[in-house]
């Protein structure tokens, strides 16, 4: 397997700078990302799935995500499943407020001891949700949970890393992003494969384990996997 | 009476600096210019919120970015708004060297004494869109 991220949670917060419960979620996020559960969780900037990359987009497709949200409006709940992908749990402070008879949070900059509560309860919450979801098994190619039937036909498990490698390639004269391309053009390269048609098939099969791959465009692919595998072996100049 | 100016900080969770933003924006609304400033949640631009994308269309804004991806700045563009001025944390830093910031649920001293250095920066910029209306 290429050096990819571990199983690990993602956890997006709304942040709302305008109200007291998104300091709450911004605060009861680092809580869980710090010291609650920093082995199993990762987190990205919301706006990053309009400002950032294909990498940034990737985000809840590739990590089970866990969205924090101040208010009813669920920006965080619906930014990701917009730009990213359905997040696998949602959490909104009004509710927890609300539903565990708490004092209403206030305070901007400062939390008022409600407000401290409200993230202590949260983060709790939070950290409730990533044991469970880190139980399941996640597809990252399709990005949803794999089913117990599929689960006994495919294993995708992941090495440590950080971050989503990702390179956009031409397929059929399109432009197609793929996740983990990068690494395991690298990793086979470093286990002394030379670039040949078995390699290529090789890689065909790791490449749609992290990502759709229409059997239609099967020879597409394996085209292109055979181009950019060449070019890394300095066999082939670049195309951009 | 001018209309209110925009400041738009970075959302970030994960950096000081994004922390340091968030600060110096919340001293300016509440302490250094509560009559003329307001402020914006990134997250409502990037979900097109109506009011947050009236606001920022109808008024200048002031981005203030945690890191180079510039997310606050992108967004405000992003919705339709004009930037009057962008802040990089990272550039204010470096004016400011004797502040080293660190922490991110809590600002260090050197962090807040950052964050009040840029909102002084901000208010400024905010006073000379206002036409001077208030003095710094």
């Amino acid at each position: 397997m290429p050096n990819l991220p571990q199983k690990k949670v993602g956890i997006v917060a709304c942040s709302g700078e305008e109200m007291a419960e998104g300091t709450v979620t911004r605060l009861a996020a680092l809580k869980v990302l710090e010291e609650l559960r920093p082995d199993d969780t990762v987190t990205i900037c919301l706006p990053l799935f309009l400002a950032g990359g294909e990498g940034d987009r990737a985000f809840a497709r590739f990590y089970p995500t866990i969205a924090v949200d101040g208010c009813e409006l669920r920006c965080a709940a619906r930014a990701t499943e917009q730009y990213s992908g359905k997040p696998a749990a949602s959490v909104v402070v009004t509710d927890i407020v609300a539903g565990r008879g708490m004092g209403q949070p206030a305070g901007l900059r400062r939390l008022n001891e409600a407000g401290q509560q409200a993230v202590a309860e949260t983060a709790v919450t939070i950290a409730d949700l990533v044991d469970s979801l880190l139980d399941k098994k996640w597809s990252r190619r399709e990005g949803h949970f794999i089913e117990a039937e599929e689960q006994q036909s495919k294993v995708a498990g992941c090495a440590c890393g950080s971050g989503i490698p990702v390179q956009t390639v031409q397929i059929n004269g399109a432009a197609v992003t793929l996740i983990a391309l990068p690494p395991l053009l690298e990793q086979f390269k470093q286990m002394g494969k030379r670039p040949s048609p078995e390699t290529t098939a090789e890689l065909l099969e790791q490449v749609k384990i992290y990502n759709p791959v229409p059997a239609a465009d099967e020879t597409a692919y394996l085209q292109m996997l055979d181009h950019e595998y060449a070019t890394l072996w300095g066999e082939l100049e670049p195309t951009l | 009476m001018s209309p209110k100016v925009i400041i738009v900080p970075c959302s970030g969770i994960g950096k000081t600096y994004g922390t340091v933003s968030r600060e110096a924006a919340y001293e300016v609304i509440e302490d250094l210019r509560p009559e003329t400033a307001q402020l914006v949640a990134l997250s409502m631009l990037v979900m097109g919120e109506e009011n947050a994308c009236a606001a920022v269309a109808a008024n200048p804004a002031i981005t203030i970015d945690g890191c180079k991806l510039a997310c606050a700045t992108k967004m405000v563009q992003e919705s339709g708004g004009e930037v009057a001025q962008e802040f990089a944390v990272l550039d204010v830093y470096r004016r400011y060297r004797q502040f080293k910031p660190n922490g991110i649920a809590e600002l260090n001293e050197g962090g807040l004494q950052l964050a009040h250095a840029l909102a002084e920066e901000v208010s400024a910029v905010i006073d000379n869109l206002q036409g001077g209306e208030e003095d710094a």
